[in-house]
């Protein structure tokens, strides 16, 4: 028996939630602000659970029905039988579907709760979960299309969500009235339209090529092709598939460049961190940017086929490779880039955007269970981070409020007690606090109170570990699953990536193996500076633990972030490996036994038509060791470098101060501390730099895309359209006017004239039919 | 005389008289002269329909000569009555002096 | 059928009242040389055995419109016009001699025609006509039997001409007209 009949639920519970939310939430909302917010909450986040049980269920007929592909058909969409153009609407459902539902719905049922806890007193609460659920839904559909056109639509709808969650404040100036969140949500929007047209550009090629766009009508094609050789006709010029495939996959990066946030499209993300933490985790760490990484795993034939056919680019690089290295030298400049970030949010953004180049440094290579595997850890921990980080800033606000409740107009560093009524930033207000200044902010003009204070600069935080115990202890579980510490499920997944490329291409392991250092480094600087030492500012002295709608999600994500390794344990030695012939077996490798089987290139390579590179999946002990010793470093160096003495939070970063402490506390490494670390400082700073110059770079976008198109749109306004268009109109007028001008002269007025054009005329007529017509 | 009168003979004529009072309406000024042109060639036509009523043996033609005569003379009354009236406000009958409708 | 000689005769005296009546300085005398014309029309009418029409013509040609014409040049004071052709500006110039132009063409392509051979009668009955009965009682049928419809419809245009000149004549009390 199997569930595949109800696979249309997935798409339709989202639907009915936004439907209700959307028409009827705000109703709720304002009648009973108490009831209202729990009646929506709680309904979206019935509806994702609701899908995440359908998910389940989906999973185990898979498991029943022997992991085949199903394609549940749900209508017709477009039929132009003359033209042979056929799309159906219809879901597929297959290992690879299912895999990415389970951690769409699932996670995003889980920060659906918290955000019930987090969007608490916002006055726009309902539309942020008729949002949420949209975007679920339209996640879904990328997911579960059974072609490129349906998981197009997703793509797109999933880029809108974006857009509207990131500007959900759009009213909130900053500092200097600049509608920032607004302009945040619409570079999300733009940047991902630049990489919508590679996809858009990729599909008219392919459906060119094979004539249709269903997953199963193009790979089993395009395997055919390749096999035979197949030329593909563009008008006159005939060209081999594989350079059409080379052109495909070229332009799929360019999408996943914009999905996922790989160079040089990555800007957006950091920008998007202006809207609701829940938003970024779900988003921007665990759903939406994976996207890009979920079409390159479900493209995997067409890479590989380009891999096989050592088709390359301008003779220069394949496009597989190509898409390994613009992963790993994402990966690589995002973390050093965290490295001098000061919101919390944002270290976290740039760790998205460096781990999802390693994901995308992993598909290109090859290792696309690995990618998948990273992509489902990743969403664990960093979906954890985030939320985490939400819950530090939560508390911020809540002393902060504190404060500027205890003594007015000392609100700057007395602590005191009083009403904890908070604000600025998230926007979210204790109802349910005290009497006075239940001030609900929300998307209000400007919430920046008077001394400056934002509650996600992590140089005002320090020592939450002793306010916030539990925020904490989740919180350094999920970093320390980020910066790849055994036994939690970031260093499995991570390893596996990196012992593929060890093997495979061993620069791209080199640069993600720093990469992997600089993870581990920001990791730490991050925890010592929230949440060691001393609290340096009064807000955070008088943080408290978040409420437990937002601390239980958060829990349940750490639990799954310890256990997350178990998907996909590797063999514990080579010899291991071998004997199973580097087969999936047991409890080993059981992701990449559900996966293989929606992964064609797996089952290709075997008969050998493709070349996969394929690495045993084994604990090797030089690659752990490697990765452990860099993961250990690297703490260990942030640890060196931030620990200890309290600072206040207007001292310059502490790395800066470091040559001097170095010299004092150990002269064996005064030196080499001394010589690298400035450079490195100042590396870095300049690094961050590139922040702004990414800002500045933004100034190119503005210059050069902007720019262009406004010559051009000029240029069609006033010359093509005002004088070219306009001109033709008022030329035919002018010319009847004129031929007007000239033909009045024959009306002399002169009777006598008239009366001899008839004559003419009559004459005329005369001579012919006498003379003509006999 | 080469041959009996026949009809080219009165087709002949009738051609003449017609030239004669077209040539009256494009040269004469005078508005009075202009309309006896008029019916000069009128007449003209008449004449060669009575012609071929007789040659042709219908009576036809000359059923039409009837209404044409009729109809010369309500044209002749009302243009007469317009010369009378325009000459009232122009105290001229020139009609190269009535040329206000030109562009 | 008439005999040659006195049609040449009278299709001369036709032609030179025509001429008269273009050529004549004086308004009157054109009136005259027209009535000239149209009796001599009325005699040709007779000679092709349209004794009926001929009296109409005289009837109503000569004796209606002409009179009328001569009341109307009367009344304007019009026998006092000099030249018959007048100094015109401009491209008008030409007409004379473009209107001169056509008028020969016109004869010159009827008498190439007629020297071509003229119209082609064979196989017509040319005599039938004079034997026509054209006698007044036959007009009237022809006019009310077949030709009816024309006929009411000129009586209605008679109306219209009657009711038009009634008001083109009327003056208002200050001596304005309805021009």
């Amino acid at each position: 028996m199997n569930t595949f009949g109800l696979a249309p639920l997935i798409l339709i519970l989202p639907v009915i939630g936004l439907l209700l939310n959307g028409l009827f939430g705000r109703r709720f909302v304002e009648a009973n602000p108490a009831n209202g917010e729990r009646l929506t909450g709680w309904l979206a986040s019935l509806m994702t659970i609701g899908a995440f049980l359908v998910s389940l269920s989906l999973f185990l007929s898979l498991l029943a029905h022997g992991f085949e592909p199903i394609i549940v058909p749900l209508f017709n969409w477009i039929d132009i039988p003359s033209a042979g153009f056929l799309i159906n609407w219809a879901m597929q459902i297959d290992t690879l579907s299912v895999t990415m539902m389970l951690v769409v719905t699932g996670v995003g049922a889980l920060i659906h709760i918290y955000a019930i806890g987090y969007m608490h007193g916002d006055p726009d609460f309902s539309r942020f979960f008729t949002y949420l659920n949209l975007f679920i839904f339209f996640m879904l559909i990328l997911v579960s299309g059974s072609s490129y056109l349906v998981m197009f639509v997703g793509w797109e709808g999933v880029g809108l969500c974006s857009y509207l969650l990131i500007s959900f404040w759009w009213a909130r100036l900053d500092k200097n009235g600049v509608p920032a969140n607004a302009n945040a949500g619409r570079k999300a929007m733009i940047m991902n339209r630049i990489g919508d047209f590679g996809v858009i550009l990729a599909m008219i090629l392919l459906f060119w090529t094979f004539g249709t766009l269903e997953y199963t009508g193009v790979f089993p094609s395009a395997v055919e092709m390749f096999e035979s050789n197949h030329m593909v006709a563009f008008g006159g010029l005939s060209v081999p598939l594989a350079t059409v495939l080379t052109a495909v996959t070229a332009l799929f990066l360019l999408g996943v460049a914009g999905k996922s946030a790989q160079i040089p499209l990555y800007t957006w993300l950091p920008d998007a961190m202006a809207g609701p933490t829940p938003v970024s985790a779900l988003i921007h760490a665990a759903t939406m940017v994976t996207a890009g990484v979920y079409l390159l795993v479900r493209s995997n034939v067409l890479y590989e086929i380009v891999r096989t056919s050592g088709a390359t680019i301008l003779g220069l690089i394949s496009t597989p490779d190509l898409v390994a290295w613009v992963g790993a030298l994402t990966a690589f400049f995002a973390a050093l880039i965290a490295f001098s970030q000061n919101d919390i949010k944002k270290v976290l953004a740039y760790s998205t955007v460096s781990q999802l180049g390693f994901m995308v440094a992993a598909a290109g290579s090859g290792a696309y269970v690995a990618a998948m595997f990273h992509l489902v850890t990743h969403a664990f921990f960093k979906a954890l981070l985030f939320l985490g980080s939400g819950s530090v800033i939560h508390g911020m606000e809540h002393g902060h409020h504190h404060l500027a409740h205890a003594g007015h107009g000392a609100a700057q560093g007395s602590g005191g007690q009083g009403s904890a009524a908070h604000g600025s930033g998230t926007g979210a207000a204790h109802l349910a606090a005290e009497a006075d200044a239940n001030q609900v902010h929300g998307n209000a003009a400007s919430d920046e109170v008077a001394d400056g204070f934002d509650p996600q600069d992590m140089r005002y935080m320090g020592g939450l570990r002793r306010r916030m115990p539990t925020t904490f202890i989740v919180y350094l579980i999920g970093s320390l699953a980020l910066a790849g510490i055994i036994p939690l499920a970031g260093f499995w997944s991570k390893d596996e990536i990196l012992l593929h490329d060890q093997t495979y291409a061993t620069p791209i392991f080199i640069v993600l193996a720093i990469a992997a250092l600089g993870t581990a480094f920001y990791v730490a600087r991050q925890l010592i500076m929230v949440f060691f030492g001393k609290p340096r500012h009064a807000a955070a002295e008088h943080a408290a633990e978040s409420p437990a709608l937002m601390t239980t999600p958060l829990v349940v994500l750490a639990g799954l972030t310890v256990l997350g390794g178990l998907l996909n344990l590797p063999y514990l030695t080579r010899a291991m490996a071998e004997a199973n012939h580097n087969h999936p077996a047991g409890i080993f490798l059981m992701l990449e036994s559900w996966l293989e089987h929606s992964l064609a290139s797996f089952a290709l390579a075997e008969e050998g038509i493709l070349a996969l590179p394929r690495t045993p999946v084994y604990l090797s002990v030089l690659v752990a060791t490697i990765s452990t010793a860099l993961a250990v470093g690297g703490l260990l160096l942030g640890y060196l470098v931030y620990r200890g003495r309290p600072r206040t939070s207007s001292e310059p970063d502490r790395l800066a101060r470091t040559p001097i402490w170095w010299w004092v506390v150990l002269p064996l490494n005064s030196l080499y501390m001394k010589g690298f670390v400035p450079a490195f400082n100042r590396f870095s700073v300049w690094l961050a730099d590139k922040v702004d110059w990414a800002f500045w770079h933004d100034f190119v976008h503005d210059r050069v895309i902007r720019d262009i198109f406004v010559t051009g749109a000029d240029f069609s306004a006033n010359v093509l359209d005002a004088q070219g268009v306009d001109g033709l109109v008022n030329g035919a007028g002018k010319t009847t006017q004129r031929l007007a001008r000239g033909l009045r002269l024959t009306q002399t007025g002169y009777a006598r004239t008239y009366a001899l054009a008839v004559f003419l005329g009559a004459i005329g007529l005369l001579v012919y039919f006498l003379l003509m017509a006999g | 005389m080469p041959s009996a009168v026949n009809i080219n003979w009165y087709i002949a004529l009738s051609s003449i008289l017609f030239a004669i009072g077209a040539l009256g309406v494009l040269l004469r000024r005078n508005a009075i002269i202009l309309f006896m042109s008029v019916e000069l060639m009128l007449n003209s036509a008449n004449l060669l329909f009575v012609a071929f009523a007789r040659h042709l043996g219908n009576l036809d033609g000359q059923v039409l000569v009837f209404f044409v005569i009729t109809v010369a003379a309500a044209e002749v009354a009302v243009g007469l009555a317009l010369i009378v009236a325009i000459f009232r406000t122009k105290k001229s009958i020139n009609i190269d002096e009535i040329n206000l409708l030109k562009g | 059928m008439i005999h040659p000689i006195p049609f040449l005769l009278l299709a001369a005296v036709a032609v030179a009242a025509a001429l008269g009546m273009l050529l004549s300085h004086n308004a009157v005398h054109s009136a005259l040389y027209l009535v000239l014309n149209f009796i001599t029309v009325a005699i040709f009418y007779l000679a092709l055995n349209a004794p009926f029409i001929a009296m109409v013509q005289v009837t109503v040609y000569a004796g209606a419109i002409v009179v009328l014409f001569l009341f109307v040049i009367m009344l304007l004071g019009a026998e006092r016009l000099r030249s018959p052709v007048d100094e015109v500006r401009g491209p008008e110039r030409f007409h004379r001699y473009a209107a001169i132009l056509l008028a020969l063409v016109l004869v010159g392509v009827v008498a190439y025609l007629l020297f071509q051979g003229g119209l082609d009668m064979t196989g017509v009955d040319t005599t039938a006509g004079a034997t026509l009965d054209a006698s007044p009682q036959a007009l009237g049928m022809a006019l009310f039997q077949s030709y009816v419809f024309p006929f009411q419809v000129t009586g209605v245009l008679l109306l219209a001409a009657i009711a038009g000149v009634v008001i083109f004549g009327h003056t208002k009390r200050q001596g304005e007209d309805n021009a």
